[in-house]
């Protein structure tokens, strides 16, 4: 249903939108070409465009029922081969990625691993500030920085085309670290409450080897991950364009970037159902991966709320990444962000420009502290509004779940001309276009959390003793699901910044000269080599302010943990329940990444 | 759970399957390297990548045409005169109505002769082309055999460049055996250049050989491997860790991490300029459209953006044109500047060319402070084109290649300044211009057709409709061990027989 409203929504697209296929696929053929009515008129009449969309959405429906899935409009080669070879690619790396993420994953958790089994965690704070730092990363920082370093410079690894195996290792690597720093951090949260709980005191007591103790404690922890997994494979499948891009990698990123740019329907259509179908693989795998680790616990409701075993204390972290944070920004707000000098362009940071200067010659420092006010604040508006409806639409999953899946393997591109199409291009329309897959994640994690929470014991007993189901709603599955989710939207503020700013190009956003986050470090992106401090000191301040929010989460638990009063039917055990999984979806910082510079130079 | 050789025997299944998904490189490059004092194959990272699947009636025909594949009956010499290729020599008839070209001996790459029957074949179903090639759009175009060894091409109007028109590689002759019935053509191994196609993988690689029997001589390459590799960025560093010998079109913020010997320029015909909304808005005035113009310095661009790689510009016609500036005159009839009094304007361009928005914030700054308000709007090309077309903006910023289609520069003045141009992206429409244009569309002989070029130049600047801010250039990278690569600053020719590494 879901899928069909889709497909159908791309093939109205350019009547939506007002912009006629016709003069995007003649300007994809030739850019320089002068658009003629009478080339425009020959290139309706082969494309058969004056039939309507409806007309042409029923004969690709027809062709696809034969596994035919038409012609590029702007080539005219059969799409299904293409498409075809560009998910092989695609897939290719993500598999590829998804090693380097679960080594990443196995990294940072190595430590609570080994003393946790060995119940020697307590009294051990939780690390994780470099892997939130490395998890604010955008990627395409990453795989520039990989492939001018190893690629080039060192000559390592290969750094160009998509030929064989040694070819997988650097893109894989920029696609997979971020990712794994994400679910590494969030899996080493949840760790320790799986080491509190009472099996693992009773296993290490009776001198069962860590080992095995570790293996369940994984075991207890990773359902939780699993959708959260499955939504960034198929997020990074369609969306990691930045990547392809620096590595010349045929993915489907590219292709369905290309096509929507051209308004290629055939090949748009044909992408984003490869998409669909992905996704809704992925979210059956994760499902029966779900089922297979802790399936008898969920039906059984036997499982108990993750707990901590000590809330981590209120740290000074979060006030000196605070404070660090707006002296940046305070140095810099006296300068001027605007300032243009041509001749003292990509200088090496000095008194005068502590963060150097850009490629026209502006203070680094002023243009940080400027954008900052702008960014953020948009950004944390987005953060709001998508958390509002993650966690409405995730108390519903029944709706929601298939509603996840799509939305979340719709390119972000495509999201971005859908939004356009159906609500105008107004100031408004970049962050309702951000918004509308910014939900998704949250949604598959509140819905999540709720399914482990309603099979909990203390819910249970709640239950038996008359709770009605508002009242468990309010009091025992809001506060248990809130925390964390508000948490992991915290957590995803900087990809959300970066994610407006990647829709620059389609002329919605913060437009050049404005000191927008995301677009200081897109218009300085081809400067990396040269001048890298003009691309390293807003990343640096982006992954300050990741920082800050998931130390700060930390912090902002502490007075929910003391309002959180229990109703006096919960037995005192299971007192306000906390951080279960805090999954993120690292696809939002790839379509982030992702188009900051589109397509071919033409 | 499973025993190991089952594991084996499931990864050595897979492989094939897996190796499936990885694009194949092109050709065996390495295994080819000849003894005997010849060049071995050539590798090159192309910019553009193929959009048509190699129709030689579009963009693509540039490809085949850089690549020496295909050729047509003349060619575009460094002086923009048409030089001889598959045609030794050509002379008109009935006024210039129709031509006849005297052919060469050639072959085509599957064997066959080059006839006088198969040329016009080739040309005539360029003319049947449905949209039709940009060269030849509105020209109502014959061809027919005459003898074994003459091709006799009529138009509907006199067409006094016809010669340069055929130029144009989307006019390019295969053999007759490439056009099928349904209008498509089949490029591999029908052309007459030096290489021959031997392998197409997608839009991703292609792998050429030599073509022996080439007209012009053996080409010293055996063959070449070409890449399309559409990131600028990823085209620098394919040269520097030595994945190809040739990389072209490199952007100049790249060009600073290069090694110095591998850099090569040339002029361009290609300005960056901007267009002045004359119909619409703030600069409807021309009295502001000067002050525009005293506002801008742009030697600021061409350095400070384009880092010494773009001239200032002098006109319409930059120094890829060598005969264009000894014929400049001073524009007449410019207004005088007026006060801008703080009036906003917008100025659109795009970022698929990373230097323009940098050069629309430089002139952003100097329009400031002259005293406009200015904002701009950067969006990719195809999502702005319309909007621009559409009179929405004030002012843009635009490349334009001034030598496109068929190497007469009147023909661009014609699509870019008149009332009737299809590209008018000053919306001008100059009576004057109108009439310069006209008078230069009629002459018959090169040199006038110049003449008359330059002094419609000075017309159109003396509007201030279009302020020239640099005339670009093309940086190619190319391996200090490969010689005989070919600067085109007309973007034709790429590699040609005496290309070799």
């Amino acid at each position: 249903m879901l899928t069909a409203a889709l497909v159908c929504g791309i093939g109205l697209l350019p009547w939506l939108s007002r912009t006629d296929p016709a003069l995007t696929v003649l300007k994809a053929r030739s850019a320089e070409r002068a658009p003629t009515p009478e080339t425009l008129r020959a290139i309706r009449e082969q494309l058969g465009l004056e039939d309507g969309p409806l007309a042409l959405l029923g004969h690709w429906l027809g062709g696809l029922l034969h596994g035919d899935a038409g012609r590029s409009w702007v080539s005219d080669t059969e799409v299904l081969s293409a498409v075809a070879q560009a998910l092989g690619a695609s897939l290719m790396l993500m598999a590829g990625s998804i090693v380097v993420t679960l080594l990443t994953v196995a990294a940072v958790c190595a430590r609570t691993l080994r003393l946790g089994s060995r119940r020697k965690l307590v009294g051990r704070g939780p690390g994780g500030t470099g892997s939130a730092v490395l998890a604010a990363l955008p990627e395409f920082l990453v795989a520039s920085v990989l492939a001018s370093v190893v690629g080039v410079q060192l000559g390592w690894l290969p750094a160009l085309g998509w030929y064989g195996p040694q070819w997988m290792v650097l893109p894989s690597l920029a696609l997979g670290l971020p990712a794994g720093a994400v679910l590494g951090r969030m899996l080493d949260d949840l760790l320790p409450a799986a080491f509190a709980e009472p099996w693992a005191l009773a296993a290490v007591s009776r001198g069962i080897p860590p080992k095995s103790v570790a293996r369940q404690a994984l075991r207890r922890c990773v359902p939780g991950l699993l959708p959260n997994l499955g939504l960034f494979v198929v997020g990074l499948t369609g969306g990691s364009v930045a990547v392809e891009q620096i590595f010349d990698i045929p993915g489907l990123g590219r292709l369905t970037l290309r096509a929507a740019l051209a308004q290629d329907l055939p090949v748009l259509q044909t992408g984003t159902l490869a998409l669909v179908l992905l996704a809704a693989l992925a979210a059956l795998l994760a499902r029966l991966g779900v089922r297979w680790l802790i399936g008898p616990a969920l039906r059984d409701g036997a499982l108990h709320s993750l707990h901590r075993p000590t809330p981590p204390a209120a740290r000074v972290a979060p006030l000196v990444y605070g404070l660090l944070l707006a002296g940046v920004i305070a140095c810099g707000l006296p300068r001027d962000p605007l300032a243009l000098d041509t001749a003292a362009k990509l200088q090496a940071p000095s008194w005068a420009h502590p963060f150097g200067t850009d490629s026209l010659g502006r203070d680094v420092l002023a243009r940080i502290s400027h954008g900052a006010l702008t960014t953020l604040g948009i950004a944390f508006a987005v953060s709001v509004a998508a958390l509002v409806l993650g966690v409405l639409l995730g108390l519903l999953p029944r709706l929601s779940g298939p509603l996840v899946d799509t939305v979340n393997a719709v390119p972000p591109v495509l999201a971005a001309l859908l939004v356009t199409g159906v609500a105008g291009s107004g100031p408004w329309t970049p962050a309702v276009a951000v918004a509308v897959v910014a939900w998704s994640p949250l949604a598959a994690h509140t819905s999540s959390l709720l399914r482990q929470e309603r099979a909990t014991l203390h819910l249970m007993a709640t239950r038996a003793l008359g709770a009605g189901p508002g009242h468990i709603l309010r009091r025992e599955l809001l506060p248990a699901v809130l925390p964390p989710v508000v948490r992991h939207a915290l957590l995803r503020l900087p990809g959300i910044a970066l994610a407006l700013a990647a829709l620059g190009f389609l002329g919605l956003g913060a437009q050049p000269p404005s000191p927008e986050w995301g677009l200081l470090l897109a218009e300085n992106q081809p400067y990396v080599e040269r001048a890298p401090w003009a691309v390293l000191a807003p990343a640096a301040v982006l992954a300050l302010l990741g920082a800050l929010a998931v130390t700060a989460a930390g912090g902002v638990r502490l007075p929910r943990l003391r309002r959180g009063n229990p109703p006096a039917s919960a037995p005192p055990a299971q007192r306000t329940p906390q951080s279960p999984p805090e999954p993120d979806r690292p696809a939002v910082l790839a379509s982030a990444a992702s188009d900051s510079s589109p397509t071919d130079p033409r | 759970m499973r025993s190991p050789r089952l594991q084996l025997i499931a990864g050595c299944l897979l492989t094939p399957l897996l190796a499936g998904c990885f694009s194949s490189s092109g050709g065996d490059s390495s295994s080819d390297s000849s003894g005997s004092g010849e060049g071995g194959r050539l590798s090159i990272a192309l910019a553009f990548q193929p959009v048509e699947n190699y129709s030689p009636y579009g963009e693509d025909a540039f490809t085949l045409s850089r690549l020496a594949v295909a050729e047509g009956l003349t060619r575009l010499d460094a002086n923009g005169t048409a030089a001889p290729a598959l045609a030794e020599s050509w002379s008109s008839e009935q006024g210039g109505k129709s031509w006849v070209f005297k052919l060469r001996d050639a072959k085509f790459q599957d064997g066959t002769d080059v006839t006088a029957k198969a040329v016009a074949t080739a040309l005539a179903h360029a003319a049947e082309a449905d949209p039709a090639p940009s060269a030849i759009s509105g020209v109502k175009l014959t061809a027919e055999a005459v003898g074994d060894d003459q091709v006799k091409v009529t138009t509907a109007d006199a067409d006094p460049v016809l010669p340069l028109r055929l130029s144009n590689p989307a006019l390019s002759v295969f053999a007759p055996k490439a056009y099928a019935e349904d209008g498509k053509v089949n490029v591999v191994g029908t052309g007459t250049g030096p290489f021959e196609i031997t392998k197409t993988t997608g839009s991703t690689a292609v792998a050429l050989d030599r073509f022996d029997d080439y007209w012009g001589g053996r080409a010293q390459a055996s063959g070449i491997d070409a890449k399309f590799v559409t990131d600028g960025t990823a085209r620098a560093n394919a040269l520097r860790t030595g994945d190809v010998d040739i990389a072209e079109a490199l952007p100049v913020a790249q060009v600073a991490s290069l090694d110095e010997k591998t850099v090569h320029e040339v002029n361009t015909a290609r300005n960056a300029s901007l267009y002045l909304n004359t119909q619409a808005g703030v600069f409807k005035d021309a009295g502001l459209r000067a002050a525009a113009r005293e506002a801008i310095d742009t030697s600021v661009i061409a350095k400070g953006v384009y880092d010494g790689y773009a001239e200032p510009a002098k006109g319409l016609f930059g120094p890829a044109l060598t005969w264009a500036s000894g014929k400049r005159t001073e524009p007449t009839g410019r207004a005088k500047a007026a006060d801008p009094k703080g009036k906003n304007i917008t100025i659109a361009t795009y970022n698929d060319r990373p230097e323009l928005p940098e050069a629309a914030q430089v002139l952003q700054q100097q329009l400031e402070k002259a005293g406009f308000k200015v904002k701009l709007e950067v969006r990719a090309y195809a999502r702005l084109e319309s909007d621009l077309l559409a009179k929405k903006f004030d002012a843009a910023v635009a490349a334009r290649n001034m030598m496109l289609d068929t190497g007469d520069p009147v023909t661009v003045l014609a699509s870019d300044y008149t009332c009737d141009g299809s590209y008018n992206l000053s919306f001008l429409c100059d009576k004057n211009v109108d009439k310069l244009v006209a008078g230069a569309q009629s002459e018959t002989d090169t040199a006038k057709r110049q003449d008359g070029a330059m002094r419609t130049e000075a017309a159109i600047l003396g509007t201030d409709a279009v302020i020239p801010l640099v005339h670009q250039k093309i940086v190619t990278g190319i391996a200090t061990s490969v010689h005989g690569a070919i600067l085109d600053p007309y973007e034709r020719q790429f590699v040609g027989t005496g290309t070799r590494s």
